[in-house]
């Protein structure tokens, strides 16, 4: 049944229609009858010009703007969170979808800038959103990758009977976490939050293709603030423990190795040629990564939306930050074969290819 | 290796000429950012993936040929 990347196996004992198979890149994952029916990107009102910071970092600005591509970025300002770009999201969707609060069966919160250590921030949204007590509400503490694993996850509880609707909120305030004297990060990450409404529906059969190297734990990291401290590791000296430390190279090198084979791999489990895409979606990562690996993917630009000049690398938002901007036209009048591949920390990966539009809702609001 | 004197040159915005294999990256302000341009340049031309850290340990235009030579090599045995 699946053939992704030569390598494919059949685990056995699972159900057909949730089987599972290995490919070069990662695990394989069909599922069926689940559809996206809208989504919803919220943005902080405050926009960060690059001008922002020419004081600080002098004529290196130019240089790290021609490498990240990020010309504006939005940044969130007294407390608020994540979550609270998520409810605004949220609200306008489940409005304009017209869906009944008391319909919504479960609710994922992937970002790793919750409200707290604890309780999950998915409990707590989902009282705020007024959904109804004894549904589903979990986080997943993933950044880049985590848009289409979430994907996945809420597919899964819809194919399996656990949910009919789902509500799979992402997003990070990256900038709360930026050290204000690291170029590298504090001109790339902006932050963002994205609520995606996903319903049963009989047409509605994604691949998916989700992978993990954690031996690059330690380039792309925090390295203090939760219960272990890594922060006296010699590749941490100078930077503050508390902030996001990012080697990027190795992260550049773990992207040329890793991406291009998941984009391949993606296309084969799905049956499918670059022809047969509308669009490739992938992580706002940085443009200069972007274009270098669509010409090594050999996808034609044209085909690989770039919106990371707005809105920086918005961690697990920037796909469907994608989805909201760029494609929001094409998504909302036509149905549309879609890649969407995400990928960075962990290191994590993950791809989903599936049919989106037209949809109901597909919008940008601002918090 | 004129094809990769041309991108160096290029990412260090200086002659061609210039890439002799004496040429000094400190020089030519070798820092992160010239290391992804030069990962990438790397990944272009021999289809290898150039650890950054060696790569920042490089000095010389020399070294850099040599490092790639290596990596070619290395792959290809």
């Amino acid at each position: 049944m699946l053939a992704a990347g030569g390598a494919a196996a059949s685990t056995g004992g699972c159900p057909a229609d949730l089987e599972t198979s290995a490919a070069a890149s990662g695990r394989v994952a069909r599922t069926s009858r689940a559809r996206i029916a809208g989504l919803v990107s919220c943005l902080p009102p405050r926009r960060i010009e690059n001008s922002h910071f020419a004081a600080r970092f002098g004529s290196k600005l130019d240089d790290v703007v021609k490498m990240t591509g990020v010309r504006t970025r939005y940044w969130v300002e007294g407390g608020v969170t994540t979550s609270d770009l998520c409810a605004r999201a949220a609200r306008e969707l489940l409005d304009r979808l017209a869906w009944d609060r008391a319909s919504v069966d479960a609710l994922v919160f992937v970002s790793q800038t919750p409200d707290y250590r604890l309780p999950a921030t998915a409990c707590s949204l989902q009282a705020r959103l007024g959904l109804r007590p004894g549904i589903v509400a979990f986080d997943v503490p993933l950044g880049c990758s985590g848009y289409p694993y979430g994907l996945w996850l809420a597919m899964m509880m819809i194919q399996t009977g656990a949910a009919q609707r789902v509500l799979l909120a992402v997003g990070d305030t990256s900038s709360v976490m930026n050290d204000p004297d690291d170029r590298s990060t504090v001109l790339l990450f902006g932050d963002a939050g994205a609520v995606t409404a996903l319903e049963a529906h009989d047409d509605g059969d994604a691949v998916h293709i989700l992978g993990t190297d954690g031996r690059g734990a330690e380039n792309l990291i925090v390295p203090r603030g939760a219960f272990r401290s890594c922060s006296t590791h010699p590749k941490f000296s100078g930077y503050p423990a508390d902030t996001l430390y990012m080697d990027g190279g190795e992260v550049f090198n773990f992207t040329l190795k890793a991406i291009p084979t998941l984009i391949r791999d993606t296309i084969a489990a799905a049956g499918q040629t670059i022809d047969g895409y509308d669009a490739f979606v992938l992580h706002q990562a940085n443009a200069f990564m972007l274009k270098h690996l669509a010409k090594k993917a050999k996808i034609d630009p044209g085909r690989l939306p770039i919106n990371i000049d707005r809105y920086g690398n918005t961690s697990s938002a920037s796909i469907p930050l994608v989805l909201t901007t760029d494609l929001a036209a094409a998504v909302s009048e036509r149905a549309m074969r879609l890649a969407l591949v995400g990928f960075g920390v962990g290191y994590s990966w993950a791809s989903t290819t599936l049919t989106v539009g037209p949809l109901a809702c597909a919008e940008t609001v601002t918090l | 290796m004129s094809a990769f004197h041309e991108g160096l040159a290029e990412i260090f915005e200086v002659a061609v000429a210039d890439m002799t294999p004496n040429f000094r990256l400190e020089d030519a302000n070798w820092d992160s950012l010239a290391i992804v341009s030069t990962i990438a340049l790397i990944d272009d031309l021999y289809d290898r993936t150039v650890s950054a850290d060696a790569l920042a340990a490089c000095t010389t235009v020399a070294d850099l040929d040599a490092l790639v030579a290596r990596e070619c090599a290395v792959r290809a045995a």
